[in-house]
């Protein structure tokens, strides 16, 4: 067997090294802090002073050209009692719920066929994780095509097992079902590579050792490699609460209506209207910069949220 | 000579540092707007015709650099932006006309053209066009490009098939208010199964409330989309619900589409550029379709201004090129390079735009789309018409796609119009 190398022991160049005296430190490694600094001020630039920006609007009534009026929380006021922020609250989390589950199961099974020797292993990474790399406005425009009514595939396909026609675009339960569809679809290859990865830091004595005892794949499959892989199940989840929380480009190329027509609606009924997207047509079809700030204040809130549960779910996990 | 890697690095930083200060430095000097040699204008794919854009740069070449740039996107967002941050603003804007009213409130961002002369030109213009680029305090910021008839555009030989009138004057005379429009609806789905006159209740509903002088909040920031004007077009397109004349089908989509090349859509109230969307939507039409005007009386959808920025440091000769731009014989090549219906009455009269139309069978659409739009009523559009107008224009979808009960979509659509008007500041 293999040793294992032992981690807690500092490797010796480190050990080594003379500790350096903070006081001395800044003057010592002043080109350091300088190589890095590129990333820092574009962060202040691009990211810190918007997000302060974005703060001080929310507290005002701003149209995006004309003065600012004062307007205290009554922005957050209005966003507390505004019916359609929080149905699009629950929109988003519906949508990402019924996108994510599907493409985590999804995920593992190709992972785990991947995993098994195949032919060609590069080709099938290259093309699962392809989709994750096209244009989210390409994919939308071709899911409408899949989703359309009278000649979508999906209408074809229920048609040949003997069903009904669904108008997915026009119900509101077709309308999540598709937004969810097209993410699962996205995602669906990029996090499989992310699960192969970590079925592949799975020491194969682990699978010797429980063939040897007598597991069935079954077994092997739900008592070694799934118990192994919870942390990288843990990032997939992390990482698509954080990009599913934020759709927008999905419902808004999917269901873009007519010139005249607003194009940030979320279709009828307004069931694909995610919080972004209610962000987006507050601020720029309404011009009620004010008001949008608030309601992308309160996004923040909810990613916190989601955050934090996410948060104890690992750390509960942590302490096993 | 042996490079150390400190010595690389220190290279590098000061290479790095130099660029940054470099930035800076320009960065200080970014123009607000011309450097008074250049003449920036912004405007969108098809806002201006490109061979009128193209005369006017070697015309104005000796005194100016015209550097016109089609900005992509979100428009108004982004030329809302860069107003905003005072920088690289654009000497000559266009200005959407659906955006006309979230600008006019801030018409001190603009010149106001009546000190360059504007007044002089008024007559050449359509009258309610003019006055749309005229803020509430009597400032003019937008110098007319198009404007947007609406007609009532149908399929001959399915009209013919159906027994309706066909031809484009006995339309226009026989299907001349709603109620004999919807009957004949009603006549063509009994005749043809599985046929609609139109394709949702929206088109219905916005172009009744188009027809009229009144949108959703007056001039006193008053919410007035509960009052009868709003209400008879709500249950116009409630009507044509009910008498079953509109289809399921969603504006744009492949399904729609391939119903109107079909023939299961034989009509559609568009405006003047709708030509464009049906010749690169359902080319395979050509031929079959006719203008007729629509219903009860012709409105507007679309059109749009050019404007000059505060930021632009020779306003007069800004003015002068906007002028030239826009005259009677320029529009009239803006019809033909991008479709851009004059809202120069003079140019209807050319040759130019009374070649007969193969896609319409050789029709001369000028004569329904010119005089209509000499007949379009002013109206007073509030920058506060998109918030207040979109939960209206939501339920009537409701009621359109979702079968919602009218009565039940009209009570929610009035409740929170009056959450979003008090929101807003506007006294309902």
């Amino acid at each position: 067997m293999a040793t294992v190398p032992a981690l807690d022991r500092p490797p010796a160049a480190v050990a080594d090294t003379p500790v350096t005296q903070p006081r001395k430190g800044f003057r010592k490694y002043w080109h350091l802090y300088a190589a890095i600094s590129p990333f820092y001020l574009l962060f202040l630039a691009f990211g810190l002073v918007p997000v302060g920006f974005s703060l001080y609007v929310s507290l005002h009534r701003w149209d995006g050209l004309g003065s600012m009026e004062w307007a205290g929380l009554s922005q957050y006021q209005y966003l507390l009692g505004d019916s359609d922020f929080w149905s699009s609250v629950g929109n988003t989390v519906l949508i990402w719920a019924l996108a994510t589950f599907p493409m985590i199961f999804l995920a593992m099974v190709t992972a785990v066929m991947l995993n098994s020797a195949v032919r060609f292993k590069n080709v099938y990474r290259f093309a699962y994780f392809l989709p994750n790399v096209t244009s989210v406005v390409a994919i939308a425009i071709v899911f409408g095509s899949v989703f359309s009514t009278n000649f979508g595939l999906v209408n074809a396909l229920l048609q040949a097992l003997g069903l009904d026609q669904v108008a997915w675009l026009n119900t509101p339960w077709g309308i999540k079902i598709a937004i969810a569809t097209l993410m699962t679809w996205q995602w669906t290859g990029y996090n499989a590579i992310i699960f192969l990865a970590g079925l592949q830091t799975i020491p194969g004595e682990l699978y010797e050792a429980a063939r040897m005892d007598g597991a069935g794949p079954a077994q092997t499959f739900f008592r070694v490699t799934l118990p192994l892989m919870r942390p990288v199940l843990l990032f997939v989840l992390v990482i698509s609460t954080v990009t599913g929380l934020q759709s927008f480009s999905e419902p808004q190329v999917l269901l873009q209506n007519t010139a005249n027509e607003s194009t940030f609606s979320g279709g009828p009924g307004h069931a694909g209207r995610t919080m972004v997207l209610y962000f987006f047509q507050q601020t720029f079809d309404n011009n009620d910069f004010g008001y949008g700030a608030a309601v992308a204040w309160g996004i923040f809130l909810v990613v916190i949220l989601f955050s934090i549960i996410n948060w104890r779910l690992v750390q509960r996990r942590g302490e096993d | 000579m042996p490079l150390s890697r400190r010595g690389l690095l220190r290279a590098g930083l000061a290479g790095t540092a130099a660029t940054a200060l470099g930035g800076l430095a320009s960065g200080c000097a970014v123009p607000t707007g011309s450097t008074g040699r250049n003449m920036v204008l912004w405007y969108w794919d098809g806002g201006l015709g490109d061979t009128v854009l193209d005369k006017a740069r070697a015309r104005y070449g000796g005194s100016v650099d015209l550097q016109a740039i089609k900005i992509g996107g979100y428009y108004r967002s982004k030329l809302i932006t860069t107003m905003a941050g005072r920088a690289h603003v654009p000497d000559i804007a266009g200005l959407k006309g659906e955006d006309m009213a979230s600008y006019l409130p801030n018409a001190d961002q603009f010149v106001d053209l009546r000190t360059l002369g504007a007044e002089k030109y008024r007559s050449q213009y359509l009258p309610w066009k003019w006055d749309q680029g005229i803020a509430d305090d009597g400032t003019m910021v937008g110098f007319p490009i198009d404007c947007g008839p609406v007609a009532h555009f149908y399929q001959y030989a399915v009209f013919q098939k159906a027994g309706l009138p066909y031809e484009p004057d006995d339309v226009s005379k026989e299907l001349n208010t709603w109620e004999k429009f919807f009957g004949a609806g009603e006549r063509l789905r009994k005749r043809i199964p599985g046929t609609y006159l139109l394709s949702d209740v929206n088109v219905v509903f916005e172009n009744a409330v188009q027809q009229g002088s009144k949108r959703y909040v007056d001039k006193d920031r008053h919410f007035i989309g509960d009052q009868q004007h709003v209400r008879t077009a709500w249950d116009l397109a409630v009507e044509a619900k009910r008498r079953g004349i509109v289809s399921d089908l969603v504006t744009g989509t492949p399904d729609q589409l391939s119903a109107v090349q079909d023939g299961k859509l034989p009509s559609q109230l568009g405006a003047s550029w709708a030509t464009n969307d049906l010749k690169s939507g359902v080319p395979k039409t050509k031929g079959r379709w006719r203008v007729a005007d629509m219903p009860v009386r012709p409105s507007n959808n679309g059109g749009s201004f050019l404007s000059i920025t505060k930021a632009c440091r020779e306003p007069e000769r800004a003015f002068e090129i906007i002028t030239w731009l826009l005259d009677p014989a320029n529009q009239a090549q803006g019809f033909v390079d991008a479709g851009l219906f004059p809202s120069t009455p003079a140019s209807y009269g050319l040759r130019k735009l009374r070649e007969p139309d193969p896609f319409f069978g050789g029709q001369v659409t000028m004569d329904v789309f010119g005089p209509a739009a000499q007949k379009i009523a002013v109206a007073y559009n509030s920058p506060y018409d998109v918030a207040l107008g979109q939960p209206i224009k939501d339920e009537i979808k409701n009621v359109g796609v979702l079968g919602k009960d009218p009565k039940k979509a009209w009570s929610d659509a009035m409740s929170k119009c009056r959450r979003i008007a008090e929101h807003l500041g506007v006294s309902h």
